[in-house]
Parts: C-alpha cells; sequence; structure tokens
C-alpha cells in the first residue's frame, strides 16, 4: 500500500522514578510498536510485562504509563490523543484511559513515544520536561540531566499548586510555563478519590477508574511539558497520508452522526435517543425510561446553556461544548454526565447537572462514577439502607455531595471510594450498578443485550469504551440488528473491542468509527509508518491487546464470576416502554463469547490462541487472592 | 440456529435473487459463529432459503454436515481462518463478471462506488470452483480488501454481517453496470473528484 520508506524504529521513552529521583533513557524494540502499536496497548504490554498485576494500586511500584499513538499529532482525523495506563484503585484490573488536546502532540514533539512514571514523591511535586526549572514559591528543584538527546526532565516542589483546583492549576502553569501542554490532578486526585481523573489543559480528560488517585499517590501534581517543540512526528509518505486523511474526511462529513448529529448537539444529542429507546437508565436502573428526557436532552443543552463549540486537537467533528450557567462557566456536560447526575439520580433541572458537572471538573472526578454513586446512595436511603441520605430527585443534594467529596466531607467521604465499596459497607452490594466495581455507563443492557455482554467482559470493568454496541443495537452502524436478540452478537462484540483497543492505541478518536472501518486506519498507519499494515493485521493487534488485558486480570485474581452485571439487570424486568419485561439472559452469551474468543469456559486463552498472538501467561498458577466484595480502603 | 440468523439468510438471499446478482441455484453465504460456520446448503436456491438449507459445520474440524454444505465451504472456511470477517457472500453478477473478464482490477467512476470500494481487485485462478487454489489465493487479497473479484466467476464480499457483505456485492455490481454503459458512450470521462488519480493505489 505504501511504497515510501520504514520508519518505523525502537520506540523511544523516558522512565522516572520519583521515589529516587532519577530519570533514565527508555527504549523498545520496533517488534512492539508492530505488536501493540502505542497509546494503549503499549501502557497494557508495560503493564502485563512489569507484572503490574502483583502491586497494590497505590504503592509506589505501581507505575503510570502516558503514551501517545503512532498517529497522535500526524494529521490523521482525530489524532491528537494519548492513553495513561495503570493499575485502576478502584476496579483492580489494568486500567488505560485517553483524552484529546494537545498533550499528546507534545510528547511526541519532543521525541518521546511514551513516559514511565515509577515511585512516589516524598513531598508534592510536579514533573517538568523539556522545560527550565520555574520557581513557583522558591520550592527546591531536582533537576536532572538530559539522557540519550532525550529533552531534560525536572521534578520540582508543586508548591502553591496543591490543594488548587483544575482550573487554577492550569491557568498558575500556563503563568510559571508559558506555551506548555499540562496534565494535572485536581483536589479529588490529592485526595486519592478512587474515580479521580488527569485533565490536561483543553480540558479533556483520563475520566476513569482512579488514574488521577493514582497520581496523587505518587504526590505528583502535573506533568508540564514544553508545548512548542519544534519536531512535528515524523511521517513517511505525507503525500499518502494526505490522500488518506482526505478520503476519510469525506467519509466523516457525508454521515450524518459525525457531521450533523455530534456537532450540533454534542454527545447529549443521545438522552432523547436512548430514551426513546427505552435503554436510558433512570433513577439506579430502576427504571429506563425517563419523564425529565425533553428537559435534560442535548437539544435543552443547546437552547440554554451552550456558548460555543470546541473539538480537540485535530478533530473536524467537534463534539465538546463550551456552557455557562446563570453563575458559572466551563466545559460540558457531556451525554454521561448529563445522565449520571441526571437521569440516574432521577434530577431533571439541567442547570444543576450542568453546575455539578463543574464541580466534578474543577476537583477533577468522573462525573459517571460520581453521578452513579451518588444513585447508589439515593436507593440505599429509599431502602433504609442509609438513613438520613439523599433520595432521587434531590437536585441540591446532587451539587452538595459532589462538593463534599471532592472535599472529603461527611457522606462525600464514603461516595469517594465509589458504589461498589459504598453498597458493601451498607449490607446492599447489589444496589451497586457497576461491572468489576466500575460504575456502568448510560446504556440500559436491557434493551441492548450485546451492550450487557459488553460491559461484563470489559477488561476494565463497566464502561462503554471498550466496545459500545450503541452503533448496531441503536444506531444501526454498520447495519440496525435485533437488540434483543440473545445469540449470534458476541463476533460482532469481538470485532468492536478488537477494533476499540486498535483506535486507541493509534491513537484515535472512537467516534470516527461511525463512518470509517478498519481498513482506513490500516492505509493511515501504512502512511505514516511506511510500512504496509493490512486492516486484518489492524485487527489481529487489537485481538493481541485485548488478550494481554485478560491475562493481566486474570493474574490479578478475576475469573468469570466477575465477568457478570448487577443482579437487577439479569433479574428484574424493565417495568415499561420498548424494552419492557426484558432482563439480560447473561450465560449462553457469555458460553457464545469465550468459544468465539478461543477461551476456555473459564474464560481463559487457551494455548493455541496465546501461542497464535505471541503472548505468554505470566503466571502459571500462583494466582493472588482478590477480594470478592471490595471493602472500604483503596486496596482491591 | 436463531430465528434471527435464519431470517438475514432468508432476507439477503432472496434480495440476491431479485437483483439478479445471482442464477436460481448459484451464489452462497455463510456467517461465522465462534468456531462454527453456517453456511448454505450446496445446490439450494437462495431465493426460497428454508431452515433446513442452513448447514452447521466446525470451523476448523470437517464433519459429516460437509456432504451438505455448499462447493465453497473450503474457501469460507479459508477466509474465515485469514480474516476477522463474521460473514461472506459469494454471487455471480453479470456486468462485474464482465468487467473481470477484461480488466485486472475495477476501479469506480460512480460516486456511491467510490466511497465504498474504492479499488476492487481481480485476482485469476484455473480452477474456480470450491478450489484449494481459489483458498489460497483469496484470503490473502481480503486481508486488504473487503470485496475481492474472482475472474469469471464472481466477487466474494466479506463483512461483519450478512448485510454489510451483500450491500457491497451490490455496490460493486450497480458500479460495473455504470462502468460498462459509460465505456460503450465512448466518451472521455468528466473527472469530478479530487485524488482519483490514486484510487487506483488504494
Amino acid at each position: 500500500m505504501s511504497p515510501a520508506t520504514s520508519i518505523l524504529g525502537p520506540l523511544r521513552g523516558l522512565r522516572v522514578d520519583l521515589s529516587k529521583g532519577t530519570v533514565d533513557a527508555d527504549e523498545l524494540p520496533r517488534e512492539v510498536a508492530l505488536a501493540y502499536l502505542g497509546g494503549r496497548g503499549l501502557g497494557s504490554y508495560v503493564a502485563l510485562r512489569e507484572r503490574l498485576f502483583e502491586v497494590e494500586p497505590f504503592a509506589p511500584e505501581n507505575l503510570l504509563v502516558f503514551a501517545p499513538g503512532p498517529l497522535t499529532g500526524t494529521g490523521a482525523p482525530t489524532s491528537g490523543r494519548y492513553s495513561v495506563t495503570s493499575r485502576s484503585p478502584l476496579t483492580g484490573t489494568v486500567f488505560d484511559g485517553n483524552s484529546g488536546g494537545s498533550f499528546g502532540v507534545a510528547l511526541r514533539k519532543l521525541g518521546l513515544d511514551y513516559l514511565i512514571v515509577a515511585g512516589a514523591c516524598a513531598t508534592p511535586s510536579c514533573l517538568a520536561i523539556g522545560l527550565e526549572p520555574a520557581g513557583a514559591d522558591g520550592g527546591a528543584a531536582v533537576a536532572t540531566p538530559p539522557a540519550d538527546g532525550r529533552p531534560a526532565v525536572v521534578v520540582q516542589s508543586a508548591g502553591e499548586l496543591w490543594a488548587r483546583d483544575v482550573p487554577d492549576t492550569l491557568a498558575r502553569l500556563r503563568d510559571l510555563y508559558p506555551g506548555c501542554e499540562a496534565a494535572v490532578i485536581g483536589q479529588a486526585g490529592e485526595r486519592e478519590v478512587l474515580f479521580a481523573s488527569i485533565v490536561n489543559n483543553h480540558g479533556r480528560s483520563v475520566g476513569r477508574g482512579g488514574l488521577g488517585a493514582v497520581m496523587g499517590s505518587k504526590r505528583l501534581k502535573a506533568v508540564v511539558l514544553a508545548g512548542r517543540g519544534k519536531d512535528r512526528p515524523p511521517v513517511a509518505d505525507a503525500e499518502r497520508l494526505s490522500f488518506v486523511a482526505y478520503e476519510a474526511e469525506k467519509l466523516l462529513k457525508a454521515n450524518p452522526i459525525t457531521s450533523q448529529a455530534l456537532p450540533e448537539f454534542g454527545t447529549a444529542v443521545l438522552v432523547n435517543v436512548l430514551d426513546q429507546a427505552g435503554a436510558l437508565p433512570t433513577r439506579n436502573f430502576r427504571d429506563s425510561r425517563f419523564e425529565h428526557a425533553a428537559a435534560t436532552s442535548g437539544e435543552a443543552l443547546r437552547r440554554g446553556y451552550v456558548t460555543r463549540r470546541a473539538a480537540c486537537r485535530g478533530c473536524g467533528i467537534g463534539c465538546a461544548r463550551r456552557t455557562a450557567t446563570a453563575t458559572a462557566s466551563g466545559e460540558g456536560p457531556e451525554y454521561e454526565t448529563i445522565w449520571s447526575l441526571g437521569a440516574a439520580c432521577g434530577v431533571g433541572d439541567l442547570a444543576a447537572i450542568v453546575e455539578a458537572n463543574y464541580v466534578c471538573n474543577r476537583a477533577g472526578m468522573d462525573t459517571i462514577t460520581m453521578g452513579s454513586t451518588i444513585a447508589c446512595a439515593m436507593e440505599l436511603a429509599e431502602e433504609g439502607a442509609l438513613p438520613g441520605g439523599p433520595r432521587f430527585g434531590d437536585a441540591a443534594a446532587v451539587l452538595s455531595l459532589c462538593e463534599a467529596t471532592a472535599r472529603g466531607e461527611g457522606l462525600g467521604e464514603e461516595l469517594g471510594q465509589g458504589s461498589a465499596r459504598l453498597a458493601a459497607r451498607h449490607g446492599r452490594p447489589e444496589l451497586s450498578m457497576s461491572v468489576k466495581s466500575l460504575e456502568l455507563p448510560a446504556y440500559d443492557p436491557r434493551g441492548m443485550t450485546a451492550q450487557g455482554l459488553a460491559f461484563a467482559t470489559s477488561n476494565r470493568g463497566g464502561c462503554h469504551l471498550r466496545a459500545n454496541m450503541l452503533g448496531p443495537e441503536i444506531l444501526g452502524v454498520p447495519k440496525m440488528i435485533d437488540r434483543f436478540a440473545t445469540l449470534g452478537k458476541s463476533g460482532l462484540l469481538i470485532n468492536l473491542q478488537n477494533l476499540n483497543a486498535v483506535l486507541d492505541s493509534l491513537s484515535l478518536c472512537k467516534f470516527t468509527a461511525f463512518a470509517m472501518k478498519e481498513d482506513y486506519y490500516a492505509r493511515l498507519l501504512s502512511a505514516v509508518w511506511g510500512e504496509t499494515v493490512e486492516p486484518q493485521e489492524l485487527l489481529r493487534i487489537g485481538e493481541r491487546i485485548w488478550n494481554a488485558e485478560r491475562l493481566f486480570n486474570l493474574a490479578a485474581g478475576f475469573t468469570r464470576d466477575d465477568d457478570t452485571l448487577p443482579p437487577r439487570l439479569l433479574r428484574e424486568p424493565v417495568k415499561a416502554g420498548p424494552a419492557a419485561g426484558r432482563v439480560v439472559d447473561l450465560a449462553p452469551m457469555l458460553d457464545e463469547y469465550y468459544i468465539a474468543r478461543g477461551w476456555d469456559e473459564e474464560g481463559r486463552p487457551r494455548a493455541a490462541k496465546l501461542e497464535g498472538l505471541g503472548l505468554a501467561a505470566p503466571v502459571a498458577d500462583a494466582r493472588p487472592a482478590r477480594a470478592a466484595t471490595p471493602a472500604g480502603g483503596g486496596s482491591v | 440456529m436463531s430465528s434471527a440468523v435464519l431470517e438475514q439468510f432468508q432476507r439477503t438471499g432472496h434480495d440476491l435473487f431479485i437483483a439478479g446478482l445471482v442464477s436460481s441455484h448459484g451464489g452462497n453465504m455463510s456467517v461465522r459463529q465462534g468456531d462454527r460456520i453456517l453456511i448454505t446448503r450446496r445446490g439450494s436456491m437462495l431465493a426460497h432459503l428454508e431452515e433446513r438449507d442452513i448447514v452447521d459445520i466446525g470451523l476448523e474440524e470437517n464433519d459429516a454436515n460437509v456432504a451438505l454444505a455448499s462447493t465453497e465451504i473450503v474457501v469460507h472456511r479459508a477466509i474465515y481462518k485469514a480474516t476477522s470477517a463474521l460473514a461472506i457472500v459469494h454471487t455471480h453478477p453479470p456486468y462485474a463478471i464482465a468487467q473481470s473478464l477484461v480488466k485486472d482490477e475495477i476501479v469506480p467512476v460512480d460516486s456511491e462506488g467510490s466511497y465504498l470500494l474504492h479499488k476492487v481487485p481481480v485476482v485469476e485462478a484455473q480452477l474456480t470452483a470450491g478450489s484449494a487454489e481459489v483458498a489460497e489465493l483469496l484470503p490473502r487479497r481480503l486481508k486488504e480488501y473487503d470485496l475481492v473479484m474472482l475472474r469469471g466467476h464472481g466477487p466474494f464480499a466479506i463483512g461483519h454481517l450478512l448485510e454489510e457483505a451483500y450491500q457491497l456485492t451490490s455496490v460493486l455490481e450497480m458500479t460495473c453496470r455504470i462502468l460498462t454503459i459509460g465505456e460503450g458512450l465512448g466518451g472521455q470521462v468528466k473527472e469530478y473528484r479530487k485524488g482519483s488519480d490514486q484510487y487506483g493505489s488504494w
């Protein structure tokens, strides 16, 4: 496909040990790029190789792997992304998150394919790369020499930045390091709230799984990069890349989801879509339609609150929103946030939802887990298991509990542990709407059964970003399938899981997949590398990444029993609406899925599968015990 | 086999015949379900498929149902083993076959074909039906392209769903009709697409 000379060489990285105050040049052979690409794949590779499944998430030995992908910053559509991978304190699984913005592009301009952060600082610090030390408050700066042509790294006191919220931190960093790119934590990360996020200076978050808490446990307030590196990411065949990118943009512009729905309404366009399908979880999944859906919809958001559209770097879709209420302004909310702080809690006051979202953004917290944990508390209270707790529909309580969680006050201290620990502590674990302790997002799988299988088998817990069956089950992408059917959909799901692993590793936005197929991604990568990458090989890489993550989780003690859904979704039929009477019949779907994956009946990859993918199980039989039901505290 | 899957076979088979993409007993289709393949019965009429016309057979291991399966089972198996396809549609569309007899690749000039296909490679085999030669040849190209034309015989299209593979097949035949008509007109094609000179390298 590409006649150019290959530019694919070893991956260049840095390894910073905050405990020792050292920085070392790091390198991974080009075979790792061919096998795992970058981004999420690279992070999963490192996590498995370094046996993070044996490491407590908040132990200094846990790692944070910051990694852009081979397409980051190249001009491929939506290619401004990067990933962060670690072992999650919320789930205990391997966990990556990614976000747009320019942080990943800045890493690549500094000549870095990845950054590994190990250890923990003795006192709150910042990491500055490619920058001169900037004395924020006279705090001691520990400089480490540049290594092997890589940029200089400085570990510097966070000083007055510690305890600042996200916007204040970013503003101060921009003063200290004009033109910098930064990824920071807010107070939630500092306090090790188990769903604290990492936010970059374009307001985009590595949101889920508490990777911000891992950063907080390392007393690392910010990673700051020189934002104006002179070197653009290399491209082997720029003319070819331009042609393929043009063809890809044509598809994105021709597709009404990427050219109209998302640009016009943002992701919140889904509120009404899911409500009409009877798949909008309401009041902690007790209902599947929300009486205030229209009042909290993307259309309502646009009418009352949106001040302007925004887009990540390199993105022509532009799904992000700047909004304002009478008293505040900020980023979002996205669909999942409107749902979690709205329908999940029975709240139909959009202004309150928008402002609660701002609170989460300022503190650096994942809004899905925040809202779902409040919804869990509401049901616990209504069931008498949490006396004096909040009640469904109480908008003021949602706002105040977000603030209390950020500050660690009162019930907020408990909420900061997520819904699984909250529900277990109050004797009703079944009321946590989570998988592997990660709260489910805004899709009721009783109205889209393969989404239930997607949640159950997700390597990072209840998540729609590993594979979202919204496409084939609701939107008809690539084609409409029977959303209530039980069997015959596992293959489709597996392909989507593999493809999303590829997108997270390239790193591109998944929204492109509403219009593009794997052949476009393969051609983009072929042009950048100057090596032919076949579409089928790309999906094979996705399969390898998925299985590597599975091996990690098996080694961490997860079993088939963890590939499940909250009991409500398996046993309580939907009361009314288009999905009335439905539950998820998970067991046969799981059996079919394991067979299609080439795994045994317990969900362990068979030897032939591992051999075919060039993988080896990290442990044969020594699996450390893992608490079946998470108790309080940060360990899993 | 679930009723939903049978319905997909029936609807697609009916449409393939009505659209003139297969003769009365021509063509075949399959879907992959884990380590099993559901494939149309040898000699079945795609326009009139019933449950007995869908044969359940192993992907890796052969079994007695091979006596009932489509002649092309060997090719379908090879494709599934080499690609992430979950569905295959093989047809005998006349315009596409005609184009394959005079070209080594089919490059659409119409808008729909350009968007969805860009380019269709044409491959050649001496034994064109159910042969090991085709089973070796086709999967290699289907790693790069979702639709590949077997010269003089017909296209193999892959997808995650039968409907996807059917769509590609339908678009190919429409594209080839347009090409054939256009070439008959004899004039110079007035190019309207930026970058179309690079479609041959797709």
